[in-house]
């Protein structure tokens, strides 16, 4: 195996990474507030996808547009959707149950991601009479890839990375700096008191199931832009993975959660190509890749169940 | 905590609503004699049978033929049983304190028991005749007999409406001997049966529908008039008459078929039912949430067909007798239960979902892939194995006709027969060890394990147990369920699709019917299989609205159609706190002389 093929795989392997990091801080961001794991997740992060292309394909003009001009309009759409898909969800389905026992929005979650799934299946139309039951075409950019030295870096995954990147910054910075993200820490570490310095547990709550939202979008429409097609069970397999990483990283952990996809996302393409690379395994690259993903995951919990960057949190693991 | 307050603030609310309603009912009630109300249902209810014996259309285009004079067909037969039913639970209200001998047919009072009963026939009834409008164009298909039903039907509700609530205390049940109660046990059970056989049987969707409205609301009707609790106390004080009851009426079910037809639909029900109990016993009583429940029916269902025999299997060669596959299918399916469950049941109860939800896939993944091109041939891929032989047991060939007592039972006859015999044994191991140790156990780590850890259970053992016994019972119905669809594809066993049974519809059918109990289960998984089945214009919506019955389901009724005592409790234990507090407070108030201040107090602390 090349040094070339080898820095192949682990560019894709940051690239995928950092997709399904954007996803995990979803998972991460809400899990640390109030200790939910929102399974629908992967369907909030799927409506994004479908916000965006509902933008490009809807609004008379977009499409015409330079697809890089377009880009900003198209994450706005899906941010917006997906942002009020997460906190409709929070506040019809989860709120309600934040004092019933673990079980009943584990079960709520199951149910809004399958009915999420099937409205999009339903009843999403293109402008020209098509659904969405089968995978729907997503705008891609054109133009050759670059070529650093023998490795194809594809302009979707330069927008990938740099998205990936720009996002997190503005997290550390939203979290670190402003009122509301310390508020969120606060919220997390201890709600009782935050509420007794004046912070509203149930606002900071709806902030965590917005930003994880946004970041879904963002992820979406990068996985959109790469493989040129959507689909409305794609948040399933997604969703997976991602919270793969999260726990990966050290659920509750926002820069944990982003480390998790990096490593996961190396994990599964390093797997699959130096499978592929021998002879007697050539077969058994792509198609077991997923497995490896879950492989990983069980174990991570049985070796590091706090994940890499995670505290010790007996209480909570 | 917001999160009570706000929880207990609405629940005042709704409590002042509901009182409302009924002391408005009440007055309505006060106002008219209690014999007009009476006089309504009999009238109505004597009009609707007797409209059952009328046309209720002119054309043969409403299917069931509804244009016959002189005897009832299709949605008329449910018109007709209900009104009679109606008729007769009219005796106990005759006169006061009840005709003698009719007193046991509404223990808590007749006018709740007449409310659903009439409700039930003006739902059913009422849906015929918007029905036949509605599909064939127009009031003008109607004749003077559907105008009679409708109208009868409605009479009837509106003079249950007009009785005064005579809601009391249920009257402590005479005791009656043994063999009286085994008696009355047979026959409720074998009534029971008959009203199912109904439901399977139904031919065409508007009967379906029709039942399914009647059954509902008069399955109400009969649990607000006590008469279930009643029941319920008679089969408890004789479990083994009723596990025998049960077993006959199932086995005679097959008996009261002529064709094969409806015996798959029942077999097909009896292995997602057994499969669901199976979770139950995972999810509803050790309160573990299990994603991937489906794959381990697939583990069964695979292992038992690698060594069935089939061309498709790489070992062709090896044929086991059935009894070996069934113990290898189960050995297999415990393994790989075990191997999930012993790292993630060390950590919360989430990672566990989310785990099994990732074993779900990865199963389907790896039988895809074990066909020869992405790994070794091992299960033949997507193609999955097929011509599984059917099944030997004992030289009695499953796959022939054979003639039991005079009637022909045909190969989903005899599976039938088998699977009631794997779902008794279920039923029976659920039953036991829901009431051992291990189910005090598991009940004691399901509502709070640091405190169940700390009075001595060892949870990782008694959640590795469940874990091992659900995914044990699964594989028992896989390896069955791959000899009666004679073929194993890796699609039958995904987190979700559109054919009963994948995990969501196992998930659905637990907690629909209610988590924690046997009769729960098997009514959810008869549901969702039944529906799909005979509504046919439902059919690409059903998960859609498995998935909002599941929202909807823990927002309201969270302990599911038929609750469990101690997991309503579970479910209400803030709510219930809170009335008790609420109920003591005015306790004191009527006694102390500054009462209404403690009141006050409470009800601004419940809206702060």
């Amino acid at each position: 195996m090349s040094v070339t093929v080898l820095l192949q795989l682990v560019e894709n392997g940051l690239v995928l990474g950092a997709m399904y990091g954007l996803i995990a801080v979803g998972y991460t961001m809400v899990y640390g507030t109030i200790q939910l794991i929102n399974f629908a997740h992967g369907e909030i992060f799927m409506l994004g996808g479908f916000g965006a292309l509902t933008v490009y394909a809807w609004i008379p003009g977009v499409a015409h547009l330079p697809l890089l001009a377009a880009l900003p309009l198209m994450l706005l759409g899906g941010v917006v959707v997906a942002v009020a898909a997460a906190v409709g969800a929070e506040r019809l389905a989860y709120r309600p149950l934040r004092a019933a026992p673990r079980l009943a929005p584990l079960i709520t979650a199951i149910g809004l991601s399958l009915a999420l799934q099937q409205v999009v299946s339903l009843w999403y139309r293109l402008p020209g009479g098509g659904n969405a039951k089968a995978p729907v075409a997503f705008p891609s950019f054109g133009g050759k890839a670059f070529n650093l030295g023998g490795v194809l870096v594809q302009r979707a995954d330069l927008f990938t990375v740099i998205a990936a990147a720009v996002c997190m910054a503005a997290l550390a910075w939203f979290v670190a700096r402003t009122r509301s993200g310390r508020a969120m820490q606060a919220t997390a570490q201890d709600p009782d008191t935050a509420r007794l310095m004046g912070i509203d547990p149930d606002r900071m709550i709806v902030v965590a199931f917005a930003v994880g939202a946004a970041l879904a979008a963002v992820a979406a429409l990068t996985q959109g832009l790469r493989y040129g097609q959507i689909s409305f069970d794609m948040g399933f397999v997604a969703g997976l993975k991602a919270f793969t990483a999260a726990v990966l990283g050290g659920i509750g952990n926002v820069r944990g959660a982003m480390l998790g996809g990096i490593v996961l996302g190396l994990a599964e393409e390093l797997s699959s190509g130096i499978l592929a690379h021998f002879r007697d395994t050539a077969q058994y690259g792509q198609a077991w890749a997923d497995v490896w993903a879950f492989v990983l995951l069980i174990l991570v919990l049985l070796l590091r169940p706090q994940g890499l960057l995670g505290e010790r949190v007996a209480d909570r693991a | 905590m917001t999160t009570s307050s706000s929880l207990s603030t609405g629940q005042t609310g709704a409590t002042g609503l509901t009182s409302l309603s009924r002391a408005t009912r009440r007055r309505l009630g006060q106002g008219a004699h209690p014999l007009v109300g009476k006089c309504l249902i009999a009238l109505g209810s004597a009009a609707a049978l007797g409209s059952t014996f009328l046309a209720w259309t002119w054309t043969t285009a409403f299917p069931g033929d509804l244009t016959v004079t002189g005897y009832p067909g299709g949605n008329q037969l449910i018109t007709l049983f209900l009104s009679i039913l109606t008729l007769l639970a009219l005796a106990p209200a005759l006169v006061p304190g009840g005709l003698p001998g009719t007193r046991w047919m509404a223990p808590r009072g007749s006018a709740r028991l007449l409310r659903g009963l009439a409700l039930a026939n003006a739902a059913s009834t009422g849906y015929v005749v918007i029905a036949i409008a509605w599909e064939l164009g127009g009031v003008a298909n109607y004749v003077a007999g559907t105008w009679i039903a409708g109208a009868s039907a409605l009479l009837a509700v509106l003079g249950a409406w007009l009785l005064p609530d005579d809601d009391h205390e249920p009257a402590p049940a005479r005791p009656t001997p043994r063999w009286a109660q085994v008696v009355v046990v047979f026959v409720v059970v074998m009534l029971g049966l008959l009203v199912a056989d109904f439901g399977v049987t139904t031919g065409f969707s508007e009967e379906f529908i029709g039942f399914c409205l009647g059954a509902g609301f008069a399955g109400r009707g009969l649990a607000a008039s006590g008469l279930f609790d009643r029941f319920s106390a008679l089969t408890a004080a004789n479990r083994t008459a009723t596990g025998c009851a049960v077993l006959a009426a199932a086995v005679s079910f097959v008996f009261l078929q002529s064709s094969d037809a409806y015996t798959s639909v029942a077999d097909n029900i009896l292995i997602f039912a057994t499969v669901a109990l199976g979770l139950n016993i995972v999810v509803g009583l050790a309160g573990l949430l299990d994603l991937g429940y489906v794959a381990f029916l697939g583990v069964g269902a695979y292992t038992a067909a690698l060594v069935s025999g089939t061309a498709a299997s790489r070992y062709a060669h090896v044929v086991l007798p059935f009894w070996a596959q069934a113990l290898i299918g189960v050995a297999v399916s415990v393994l790989a239960g075990l191997l999930i469950g012993a790292p993630t049941l060390r950590l919360r109860g989430d990672y566990l979902a989310i785990v099994t939800l990732g074993f779900g896939e990865i199963f389907r993944i790896t039988m895809n892939n074990l066909d020869g091109q992405s790994g070794p041939q091992v299960t033949n891929g997507a193609e999955g194995e097929y011509g599984i032989p059917d099944l030997r047991l004992f030289g009695y060939d499953f796959g022939r006709p054979h003639t039991v007592l005079g009637h022909t039972l045909g190969r989903f006859g005899n599976y039938y027969l088998l699977l009631v015999l794997v779902i008794a044994v279920v039923i029976f191991i659920f039953a036991r060890v829901d009431d051992s140790r291990i189910g005090r156990a598991w009940a004691a780590i399901r509502e709070d394990e640091t405190a169940a850890e700390a009075m001595g259970v060892h949870g990782y053992r008694f959640k590795l147990l469940a874990f091992g016994l659900g995914a044990g019972l699964a594989g028992l119905a896989g390896t069955i369920q791959g000899h009666l669809t004679s073929t194993v594809t890796p699609d039958q066993y995904t987190f979700s699709s559109s054919a009963p049974p994948n995990s969501a519809f196992l998930l659905a059918a637990v907690v629909l019917g209610g988590m924690g109990t046997i009769s729960g289960p098997l009514l959810g998984a008869s549901l969702l299989f039944l529906i799909p089945d005979k509504l046919q214009f439902f059919h690409n919506k059903q998960l859609l609205l498995f998935g909002i019955a599941l929202i909807v389901m823990m927002r309201l009724r969270p302990e599911g159609l038929v609750p469990d005592k101690r997991r309503r409790l579970e479910f209400h234990e803030r709510e219930t706190a809170a009335e008790e507090a609420y109920e003591e407070l005015v306790a004191d108030g009527l006694d102390g002389a500054d009462g209404s201040d403690g009141l006050d107090e409470l009800e601004a602390g419940a809206r702060a």
